[in-house]
């Protein structure tokens, strides 16, 4: 999966938690106007009210339905429980079919509606893809995602240019003449070029005649980790561990995985994952040990003076 | 100040441990004040203040409200602030309006903006004014406190219309413009307002606050962990902020990384102290982006005696093994696993195994390290013996491959394979490893379980991986199921973009040509061509970035496959036209001249094409080909050589011991040579061979 729907769903636990985020996160396009957004919003939930087993009433009368349903807690529980049913992500799931029309309706704040799920989809839909279960609907959801991103990076892969401090900065200032801007930055790319046509030819595993092997008893439970798996994954463990607004849970949660991944990385002796599973455990043991001094505090002394 | 110090040294005879506010020389205890706060009367409070140390109201109020934040009751201390009209008191202590010069956030500063109030006064309101702030954002009121908090940056920018003079300012001022400075962004992130906090970050290290070392070092690292981790992307810095070509991240993790490197700076200039966590979020951040080669550097950098050697070492080698750079990487660890240092430090030894097991002159060095890490593969490191099993199997099939007799061979490929089982027997649901084996198996002449581990491999991958469709095609070639191949690379076509499909384009010509379908081979060739021509224009400017080059179609490989299967059809001059390509890119290789000699020697120019065999092991010595031609073709030209033919025709063999066509050949040179069983036990093997001979060699897809 590529980057920019990676730092997607660490948008959505962001958003998720506060109000004022929302403006700054998706802004909303001119052309949509509030009774469009209203309109599609609501549609979405009346077609959740036949899928899921009850609908909280209060998403139905609400004003501004999407980012109700975005934040309703309850909802989330029902959905994220259908989607880890053994059966699910088939492509008759009904499920799946409202998380690929909910996101299609290009509305950005639904739009978050789906990625929220992104998590479980691509987790569990990872766990399964070698079992050869019927996964259409999980990929119908998967494969929308990815033409959106490809339609939005428009052909391009997403890259960084790493600072050379030998040349001055916004940030620093260095006594060398600045040389010509033809200068050895080097250049990293985050993310390739997403290929628009690459999209539909997985739906069509499973029909190939090799891959007709009959041990689906045995459930595999180590899934494959290319990087390009991987480092989404570090991002968002990376934003869970050292993001702002630490919920304990979702902190413990991501200091086990971090664990599990770091020796997954041994494994597997990948050393560049080796190096980024190792300097999050080595911050998260950074954090515990630091004495967390307040330097926006007011010296305190008993003597005041003016 | 002298003033106070007289005062307070008068008075020494007052118990420290008892509160106390002094003003004007004079000190006095706050006992009596607190009562009367506590019964919520604030201006008898006050006004015993002004009386007690001769204040003016605001003087006594913002004394008043200090008292109150340090004795934790924010609540009174904002009615006490609330008192004061702060704004007002702002207002008077800007410059007059006239005087006003149009802002400059240059790093040039003039000391001639020197303000016309004292800053003793804007000291206090603004003090004042911070304690707002804080008050508020302890109630949770975190809009309001941040408004608080904007004020004062914006009286402070206001009063020093260039920027904070270093020389001019009084502490305390400079130390709540600080504070200020450093609480604004933790409030908006509170607040959950982030691009507002980003704004704030960008302020406080882009405008003159004439923050100390610490304080501004501090604010970079919290600016470059929001950036790393917050999921948030803003827009980047404008570039309106930039200063004659000076550098300007465009997007988040540029500006976080630069921002970490220059606080590694900082400390090599002894500006700042060392931060572990510093090069931690680095780190993280180079190798979330692949740029270990950056990072090695920056460890290169650090100051002797920061980090542990080994530490060092070990990191390093992990950089340098990352970007490909193995032959560093394992000096690195040979330093780490000297006898003096940590031999048995299980991490480097495994590392040192992989890094051996890709080499064969180092495999059995390899052999070694992994041995000792399985013998220290227990504790906590019990889990990772599969991989030092796993890593010795890799290891003893490498060594296999140089080794000096049949029989060291064959025993060294038995233990290799009898290793990988184990490693499996551990991790037996590690996909590398299936493919590992497949391989293994394959290269053994074990097809049919080489087979069963290709399928577990495409199976476990869910055919995402092009290897394992390779492999597969590869050992199905190999047992002459040539259609069943050909369906297993059309799959693995639907399963791959279109920039990784040099290497099945191949496959698809070879497996064409293995029938003899030669006129079919010139399609892939041709799709190939056109992959190299849209590699070329769509790579451009980043050719040289080394992340690209392994799926790269090579191009003079394409060129030369092309002349071959020209030559193949006897269509001399095409074949002429792509070898001009294939030397045009390369100009002296052996693989070009083993081509020309076939071509000539298809053409009954023996002198010429022998010429040009000789030229090519001049070029290549172990050119394994060029050994079998030139020996097949001396063996035919004069029978006087049939011993020199039999030294090259074994001597390939040595090298790759079951190329069928050298067996054949060999097998001609013995019954030339009147030695029939020989021969008949050469011409067994070449047939023996020939019904497993894939259409590529299986090392070719490692």
């Amino acid at each position: 999966m590529s980057d920019e729907t990676t730092t997607a769903p660490a948008a959505v636990t962001t958003a998720a938690g506060d109000q004022e985020t929302e403006s700054s996160t998706t802004p909303n396009k001119p052309h949509i106007t509030w009774s469009d957004s209203y309109t599609k919003a609501h549609d979405a939930i009346q077609s959740l009210t036949s899928i899921l087993p009850s609908v909280p009433p209060s998403l139905s009368s609400s004003e501004t339905p999407a980012s109700c349903l975005l934040r309703d807690s309850e909802t989330a529980a029902q959905i994220s429980k259908l989607l880890r049913q053994p059966d699910s992500g088939a492509g008759d799931d009904n499920l799946c079919r409202w998380l690929y029309d909910t996101f299609q309706s290009s509305e950005p704040e639904l739009h978050l509606v789906v990625l929220r799920f992104l998590p479980i989809i691509a987790g569990v839909y990872l766990s399964r893809v070698n079992l050869h279960k019927p996964l259409a609907g999980f990929e119908a959801v998967l494969l929308a995602l990815y033409s959106h991103e490809t339609a939005s990076r428009n052909g391009q892969s997403i890259t960084v240019n790493i600072p050379d401090l030998s040349h001055s900065s916004i940030y620093h200032e260095t006594n060398k003449a600045a040389k010509n801007s033809a200068t050895e930055l080097n250049l990293a790319v985050i993310s390739p070029t997403l290929e628009p046509y690459g999209t539909v030819r997985s739906m069509k595993r499973g029909q190939s005649s090799v891959a007709e092997n009959g041990e689906n008893g045995d459930l595999n439970r180590r899934i494959h980790l290319p990087w390009e798996l991987l480092q989404p994954m570090l991002r968002i463990l990376g934003h869970c561990l050292m993001g702002d607004k630490k919920d304990e849970k979702l902190y413990e949660a991501a200091i086990g995985a971090i664990g599990c991944l770091y020796e997954r990385t041994l494994h597997d002796l990948n050393t560049k994952a080796m190096l980024a599973t190792g300097s999050l455990l080595q911050l998260v043991k950074l954090a515990s040990e630091s004495d967390n001094v307040d330097y926006t505090e007011i010296t305190e002394s008993n003597t005041i003076t003016l | 100040m002298s003033g106070n110090e007289s005062a307070e040294s008068s008075q020494a005879d007052v118990d420290p441990s008892v509160r106390q506010v002094c003003a004007n020389g004079i000190c006095m205890q706050t006992d009596v004040v607190e009562a009367k706060l506590d019964e919520g009367n604030i201006q008898e409070a006050e006004s015993a203040l002004r009386e007690g140390l001769s204040l003016n109201f605001e003087e006594a109020r913002a004394l008043l409200g200090r008292l109150e934040y340090q004795r934790g009751n924010v609540e009174g201390a904002l009615r006490v602030f609330d008192g004061i009209d702060l704004q007002a008191a702002i207002q008077r202590m800007q410059p007059s309006v006239t005087e006003k010069q149009p802002s400059k956030k240059g790093r040039t500063r003039s000391v001639e903006s020197v303000p016309c109030v004292s800053q003793h006064a804007a000291g206090l309101v603004l003090e004042a004014i911070y304690l707002k702030a804080k008050s508020l954002q302890k109630l949770g009121r975190l809009t309001e406190a941040a408004r608080e908090c904007v004020s004062v940056l914006d009286a402070v920018e206001k009063i020093f219309d260039n920027g904070i003079p270093e020389v001019l300012v009084e502490n305390k001022l400079q130390e709540t413009v600080s504070r200020a400075v450093e609480l604004l962004p933790e409030i908006w992130k509170q607040a959950g307002c982030y691009s507002e906090a980003m704004s704030a970050y960008r302020r406080a290290l882009l405008s003159q606050w004439n923050l100390d070392n610490d304080c501004c070092a501090r604010i970079q690292k919290a600016f470059a962990v929001f950036l790393l981790y917050s999921g948030v992307e803003v827009c980047p810095p404008s570039l309106a902020v930039q200063i004659d070509g000076s550098y300007v991240p465009r997007n988040n993790l540029e500006e976080a990384i630069l921002l970490l490197m220059i606080l590694m700076r900082k400390v090599y200039l002894g500006k700042i102290k060392w931060d572990p966590s510093v090069l931690e979020h680095l780190t993280f951040a180079l190798s979330v982006c692949s740029q270990t080669s950056v990072l090695a550097k920056q460890l290169e950098e650090v100051m002797p005696g920061v980090l542990n050697r080994i530490d060092r070492w070990r990191s390093l080698a992990l950089c340098y093994s990352a970007t490909g750079q193995n032959k560093t990487a394992l000096s690195l660890l040979r330093k780490t696993l000297h006898q003096h240092e940590e031999p048995d430090d299980i991490l480097s030894l495994l590392l040192a195994a992989k890094i051996c097991s890709e080499d064969v002159f180092l495999a059995a060095e390899g052999v070694k390290c992994a041995q000792r890490a399985i013998t220290n593969a227990e504790g906590s490191n019990e889990h990772l013996k599969g991989v030092g099993l796993r890593m010795l199997g890799l290891c003893l099939g490498k060594q296999a491959k140089v080794a000096t007799s049949d029989f060291e061979r064959s025993h060294l490929q038995s233990e290799a394979l009898k290793s990988l089982d184990g490693a499996m027997a551990l991790e037996h649901e590690n996909s590398d490893l299936m493919f590992e084996l497949g391989v293994q198996y394959a290269e053994h002449r074990n097809l049919d379980a080489a087979l069963q581990y290709a399928r577990k491999y495409v199976d476990a991958t869910g055919g995402s991986t092009l290897r394992g469709w390779r492999l597969l095609a590869l050992v199905l070639s190999a047992q002459q199921r040539y259609p069943e191949a050909e369906v297993v690379t059309d799959a693995a076509f639907d399963e791959s973009t279109k920039w990784d499909q040099g290497p099945l384009l191949r496959l698809k010509a070879n497996l064409k040509i293995s029938q003899s379908r030669y006129i079919d081979a010139v399609e892939p060739y041709r799709n190939l061509l056109s992959l190299v021509q849209a590699q070329r224009k769509s790579y451009g400017p980043f050719r040289n970035a080394p992340q690209l080059e392994e799926d790269r179609v090579n191009e003079y490989e394409v060129w030369h496959g092309l002349a071959n299967l020209y030559s193949s059809l006897s269509h001399w001059k095409d074949a002429e036209t792509c070898l001009e390509k294939a030397r045009a890119l390369i100009e002296y290789s052996a693989d070009t001249l083993h081509t020309e000699g076939m071509m000539l020697e298809r053409q009954g120019e023996n002198d010429k094409a022998l010429a040009a065999y000789i030229n090519a092991l001049l070029v290549e010595p172990n050119h394994v080909q060029c050994k079998i031609l030139l020996g097949a073709l001396l063996a035919k030209m004069d029978s006087r050589m049939l011993p020199l033919a039999r030294a090259l025709l074994s001597d390939a063999l040595r090298i790759e011991p079951t190329n069928r066509v050298a067996w054949y050949h060999l097998g001609l040179v013995h019954r030339d040579d009147g030695r029939v069983a020989d021969a008949a036990d050469c011409f067994q093997a070449a047939s023996m061979l020939e019904e497993s001979d894939p259409v590529e060699r299986f090392s070719s897809i490692i």
